[in-house]
């Protein structure tokens, strides 16, 4: 037994318990001046543009000269603009594949996990696209996926007819996701390799000693045990979809055939550099902006109520 | 005393520096290309000379990026002194950014794409641009057809194109329309022949509706041409400037509609094929209104002055200098560009295909019909276009979608 501890309880007054302290004011405002270069260039470059964008949007401002005032016009125009339309329309297309962009990385990173012959040449090889920008990937798959390209020739040695991949109004979108996925879907794989790393091997040596098939782990302990990584893997690839297809579209299809691959922000380029309607831009931009952080607080709300659990 | 005496004299020269140093900032998309270059030198080298300080600071913007930074630079009153326009809708969009040159057009021609409706002209144009049919002849020659008589009427054309298919070597014509490039050139190349000098102005006017029996019948004529077999497949994931002309100038085609000046062009296709074994007619239609088919003409490029810049004055000096008879002969001869400016000397060029365009300009001024409609309508019609060759939608429903965008787009006016 220590001194310490013989101490009486008595000997000392009990303390009532205090408000956590942060530091004295002096300490306080030190700390302001670490995230005052961060909070300002937030606030000079993304809520200051964001607001000046909502009050273009309520403008017929063509780029030059002065703005009109039209209130909500542009949602209104909005709501009847069946090219917005489908672009909403491909955009919930793309957001309903979103269980392939979380499954074929988790599984294979499982796969690699496991220890498959050649699982560090086959995790350099999936994620090498990652570091390939969109216009080089787009440029790769223009010649690839092209009518006389090379995926057409090798379905014709096994008898099947060729199809314009980019041009056909019922594949292009499909053709599209496919490119992004295998673009992208090597930064997911590398994540879940990662959170592989930490699910505990106690966990499965218990699985394994009673009995449990290599399913049943995966099943039973390896996936539940991912649902945080499975979480943000979704956050992340929503908003990447959502925002980083516009080289991948502008130099794979350019939105067509008709609209078959235009999504909001390639829409949004087409309004503001085509046809100089800043305005109607800016409109598309906020609802596509409130889109995002709709789903991207709700994909949160879930992620926080399971860490909860 | 000796040190006031200094800084009263660097004060001075600060001052006086904004006089004794100017640069004019000119945006364009064009002045890396090795072909246009000499122009864009000598035009800035006899500037130079003759305003001793002035500097001539050109900029090349990415050509597909081009008026998306245009526009962001101009809205934040950071433009440059001059910039260079496409003419018709990119050049009408800017018009209120840019100063009155009317008085300087006087040798000009293909002013329409660059003036309001009041006749004021806010670009010099420097070249003229239009659509007409390139054929390998040799090509021609080993389908059994005469190379010196191409197509006059639509039959002819038509026929052509099953002697083509019959002797199966290569496509009638290649096409890239990705983009929409090609619904542009072919709507342009048929509405010249096939409507009316009244028709012309009344649809680039928004007068005449696109359902319109004289309109909706170009829309039938592009599907017809699909039905007719005369593309290779893939047309919609075909880029027009990249894969197209390529396909043409290796020989993989008969046919190609391509543009009379700058890019894409029989100079071009000269370099490739050998000026000897490339023809060039006016793309024929089905019934013509008038006895043979016209070739669709319009300002192509030219030169605005920003209104709002640090040095209008010199700018428009300088604009008048890059449309003048001198930098505009280097031009012609180097880059193959068919001039705005009268004055200039084409006696020079010796191929056959551009000898017969300079011949077909007399009289000038058959409309080009996708360089007068609105950008909402020319940007639906690329995506209509498309639809049509896949067969997505019929001619009537495209027309039907395209007079919505264009009576938007005139109400907007």
């Amino acid at each position: 037994m220590s001194a310490t501890a013989a101490r009486p309880a008595t000997a000392r007054p009990v303390r009532k318990p205090k408000k956590a302290s942060y530091g004295s004011r002096a300490e306080r405002r030190f700390a302001f001046l670490f995230v005052l270069p961060a909070v300002l260039l937030v606030l000079v470059f993304r809520i200051i543009p964001l607001i000046w964008g909502f009050f273009i949007s309520l403008t017929d401002w063509s780029g030059l000269g002065e703005a009109e005032f039209i209130g909500i016009d542009n949602y209104a125009a909005m709501a009847r603009d069946p090219n917005f339309q489908d672009s909403m329309v491909n955009t919930f297309v793309l957001l309903a594949t979103l269980p392939v962009w979380i499954m074929l990385p988790m599984l294979l990173a499982i796969l690699i996990h496991q220890g498959v012959p050649g699982g560090k040449l086959f995790r350099a090889v999936y994620f090498f696209p990652a570091v390939l920008s969109s216009v080089i990937v787009g440029s790769i798959f223009n010649v690839v996926l092209r009518f006389d390209g090379s995926f057409n020739a090798l379905l014709g040695m096994v008898g099947i007819d060729a199809v314009d991949w980019l041009g056909n109004s019922s594949t292009a979108l499909f053709s599209l996701i496919g490119v992004q996925l295998w673009a992208t879907f090597g930064m997911s794989l590398l994540i879940f390799l990662a959170g592989l790393s930490t699910v505990s091997k106690e966990m499965l040596e218990a699985a394994r000693l009673d009995g449990a098939k290599l399913w049943q782990i995966w099943i039973f302990v390896v996936i539940p045990s991912l649902r945080p990584i499975i979480e943000f893997v979704a956050v992340v690839t929503t908003i990447g979809v959502l925002t980083n297809m516009f080289g991948l579209i502008y130099v794979l299809t350019a939105g067509g055939p008709g609209t078959a691959t235009t999504l909001p922000e390639f829409l949004i380029w087409l309004e503001q550099g085509r046809l100089n309607r800043p305005g109607y831009a800016a409109a598309i931009s906020m609802v596509l902006f409130a889109f995002m952080g709709g789903i991207a607080y709700l994909q949160i709300r879930i992620m926080s109520r399971n860490a909860n659990i | 005393m000796k040190k006031a005496l200094l800084a009263g004299v660097g004060l001075s020269l600060l001052a006086a520096s904004p006089a004794l140093s100017q640069t004019i900032t000119v945006w364009d998309w064009k002045s890396g290309d090795p072909v246009a270059m000499s122009y864009f030198d000598q035009a800035k080298a006899e500037f130079e000379e003759a305003n001793p300080d002035v500097t001539i600071n050109y900029v090349m913007q990415p050509n597909d990026q081009y008026y998306t930074i245009l526009g962001t630079a101009l809205a934040s009153g950071a433009g440059p002194d001059v910039f260079l326009l496409n003419g018709g809708a990119q050049a009408r969009a800017r018009f209120e950014a840019l100063t009155d040159l009317t008085d300087l057009s006087g040798d000009l021609v293909g002013l329409e794409e660059f003036q309001d409706e009041d006749g004021t002209v806010y670009a010099l144009p420097i070249s003229i641009q239009g659509f007409v049919v390139y054929y390998n002849k040799a090509l021609y020659e080993q389908a059994g057809l005469d190379p010196e008589t191409p197509p006059q009427t639509w039959d002819d054309l038509v026929a052509a194109c099953e002697v083509v298919a019959e002797a199966g070597s290569a496509p009638c014509f290649t096409l890239g329309n990705r983009e929409g490039f090609a619904g542009e050139f072919i709507l342009s190349s048929l509405a010249a022949s096939m409507l009316t000098e009244e028709q012309q102005q009344a649809f680039a006017d928004g007068e005449l509706a696109w359902s319109s029996p004289e309109v909706t019948a170009i829309l039938e004529t592009w599907v017809s041409t699909q039905d007719m077999g005369w593309y290779r497949e893939g047309a919609n994931s075909t880029s027009k400037f990249m894969d197209e002309y390529e396909q043409f100038m290796r020989g993989d085609a008969v046919h190609t509609i391509g543009l009379m000046s700058d890019i894409a062009h029989w100079k071009q296709f000269d370099d490739f094929l050998g000026a000897e074994n490339v023809g060039v007619f006016r793309h024929p239609a089905p019934d013509m209104a008038f006895d043979e088919p016209r070739m669709p003409v319009s300002g192509g490029i030219g030169y605005g002055v920003n209104k709002d810049g640090d040095n209008v004055e010199l700018a428009t000096a300088f604009v008048e200098h890059l449309a003048s008879a001198g930098p505009i002969q280097t031009f012609v001869n180097d880059a193959g560009v068919v001039p705005a400016n009268t004055t200039v000397d084409t006696s020079g060029l010796s191929s056959p295909s551009v000898i017969s365009i300079l011949d077909w300009l007399e009289p000038y001024g058959v409309t080009t019909a996708h360089a007068n409609v609105t950008a909402a309508e020319l940007t639906e019609w690329q995506r209509q276009s498309q639809l049509l060759l896949n067969g997505d939608v019929t001619p009537a429903e495209a027309a039907a979608r395209l007079d919505e965008v264009q009576a938007e787009a005139r109400s907007d006016d």
